[in-house]
């Protein structure tokens, strides 16, 4: 009697380590990522080391910036803090692996969408975030237009990079000349456009912005409005994750929804005594779509009260009023002359 | 019947009180609209404000005019997904509109009749301003339709970018000429408004 009880004993003991060991080691391989980010009590945001108006830190470790306000958001919707959100920053040649080895949770990081980037490294870009591309930087005084009036021009680019094979497609594909001026590295193709060694320069359109700032006469330059090449960025996640993809995902649509139905962080309130049927979806008065994400009701209500919606992101940190002054082109709405577009929700 | 229509008065007394209570209690006058001032040419736009060919997608038809209230941007469809966008002043808060009209007039250094509602709401205008460089419809004049409303210059480029008038769009003389060269009477025009909540 008493020998079996010690054996029940022992054994009840040896299930009880196992099934601790067991839930360790379960705990330890779960890759689910919305887990581990509520258990961590934060977001991991890959971002880039310093990128004015998409990510960079200030002298006191304050981080600005699109891309980081993206994470925010994210992180706003899951914990109601913006200050959630902690900032990894990475660089252009390790971030997909870093991703990868879950040292982040989301790569908000001004990487462009690619076939191959999704394949190579089992990743998921959910949803575009800034439609970007190659383009031209020229003297205002040249008075052109269009690209299509740039044959003949002097073109700074940066070796090595797609810039230069966009452009010589873009030039071979129109049957237009131009002579090209290649430097290895980007300050001196800076340097090289502003001592006109060249009357043009090319790269990213939102670099452009960017390089313009530290040009001696700013003002006196015009970036075109057309884009040689198609450079979506977006945040990127994890494979075969898909509570966490679609809370990223979703985060930016409802962000763009806002915009396009007028819901700002300034009316925020109101909108929540809205009566029209797409206000009261998004904001959570109708439908339960947040607890589907495995959320809350308000979701959107937190990420539109911290963050604000695309529009207030975009404008804050490189639109016309900010520093970058980069009109909205094409990631205006799809019904205000861009292609920004999200799907309803409904 | 007397006693109606004096109830009639004292009611439209009321009503233009809290009209003009605003203006009166603002602490400067009205912004938008300074008769006699003459317009500055030099006074240089912000970047967001001046003229500039951007990229613009759209299934109206290039010559068509689109104009957006919350951006403060009138916008001259061209070919090619692309328009020239100018900056503008538009409506004040509740003087703000949509809809799709045509240019039913065109006129260089228009005179200006503010409309008996304006000159209501702000009796200190004159009844009448022959055109030229003090008059706040400024350069050029494009009559919208039927209404009291037009896309005209103005003597007050500073004001662009704002919300300033009765619901009218104004652009700084040298766009407003610009525009007017560009656009033949009969020219859609396309206003658009912040989404209600």
């Amino acid at each position: 009697m008493m020998r079996t009880f010690r054996g029940g004993l022992l054994i009840g003991l040896a299930v009880a380590v196992l099934v601790g060991v067991l839930a360790v080691i379960y705990e330890f391989y779960d890759t689910r990522t919305l887990k581990r980010t509520v258990r961590r009590g934060e977001v991991l945001c890959g971002v880039n080391k310093g990128l004015p108006g998409f990510s960079i830190p200030d002298d006191k470790g304050n981080w600005t910036g699109f891309d980081v306000d993206f994470c925010r958001a994210v992180a706003s919707a899951i914990f109601n803090d913006p200050g959630k959100a902690k900032f990894v920053p990475l660089d252009a040649s390790e971030r997909f692996k870093e991703l990868q080895s879950r040292k982040v949770d989301i790569l908000s990081r001004n990487s462009t969408w690619s076939m191959a980037r999704e394949l190579d490294y089992d990743l998921y870009f959910p949803a575009v975030a800034y439609y970007d591309g190659a383009g031209f930087m020229l003297p205002r005084s040249r008075n052109k237009e269009t690209s299509l009036d740039l044959t003949g021009s002097k073109i700074c680019v940066q070796a090595g990079t797609t810039t230069a094979l966009n452009v010589a497609d873009y030039f071979r594909a129109n049957n237009m000349k131009y002579e090209e001026v290649k430097f290895d590295k980007l300050d001196e193709v800076v340097k090289a456009y502003d001592t006109a060694k060249c009357d043009t320069l090319s790269a990213d359109v939102s670099q452009l912005y960017a390089l313009r700032l530290n040009l001696s006469k700013p003002g006196d330059q015009m970036i075109l409005p057309d884009m040689i090449s198609k450079e979506p960025l977006a945040p990127v996640v994890r494979q075969r994750d898909d509570d966490w993809m679609m809370i990223v995902k979703w985060t930016l649509y409802a962000m763009i929804n806002a915009e396009e139905l007028g819901v700002t962080s300034e009316n925020i309130d109101e909108a929540l005594k809205s009566k029209k049927p797409e206000v009261m979806r998004l904001v959570g008065t109708e439908g339960n779509y947040g607890e589907q994400l495995g959320l809350t009701k308000d979701w959107v209500v937190r990420i539109i009260r911290h963050v604000g919606n695309y529009g207030e992101m975009y404008e804050r940190n490189i639109g016309e009023k900010s520093k970058l002054k980069i009109p909205r082109g094409m990631n205006q709405l799809w019904n205000a002359g861009g292609v920004q577009y999200a799907p309803p929700v409904r | 019947m007397t006693d109606f229509r004096r109830l009639t008065g004292v009611f439209m007394a009321a009503v233009g009180l809290i009209l003009s209570a605003p203006h009166a209690s603002a602490q400067q006058p009205d912004r938008g609209d300074e008769p006699g001032l003459v317009a500055d040419d030099g006074y240089e736009l912000d970047p967001e404000w001046q003229k500039q060919v951007v990229y613009f997608r759209t299934t109206e038809v290039p010559g068509t005019i689109i104009i957006s209230t919350a951006e403060r941007h009138l916008y001259l469809v061209q070919p090619g997904g692309r328009a020239i966008r100018y900056g503008i002043g538009v409506g004040r808060d509740g003087f703000q509109w949509q809809g799709l009209l045509n240019i039913a007039n065109k006129k260089e250094w228009p005179d200006w009749t503010p409309p008996p509602e304006m000159i209501q709401r702000q009796p200190y205008l004159p009844r009448f301003m022959a055109g030229g460089p003090g008059n706040p419809l400024g350069a050029r004049a494009m009559y919208l339709g039927t209404t009291v409303y037009r896309i005209h210059g103005t003597n007050r480029p500073d004001t662009i970018g704002t919300k300033v008038s009765s619901g009218c769009f104004r652009l700084v003389n040298r766009d407003v000429a610009d525009l007017y060269d560009r656009v033949p009477v009969g020219t859609k025009v396309v206003v658009r408004q912040k989404p209600e909540l």
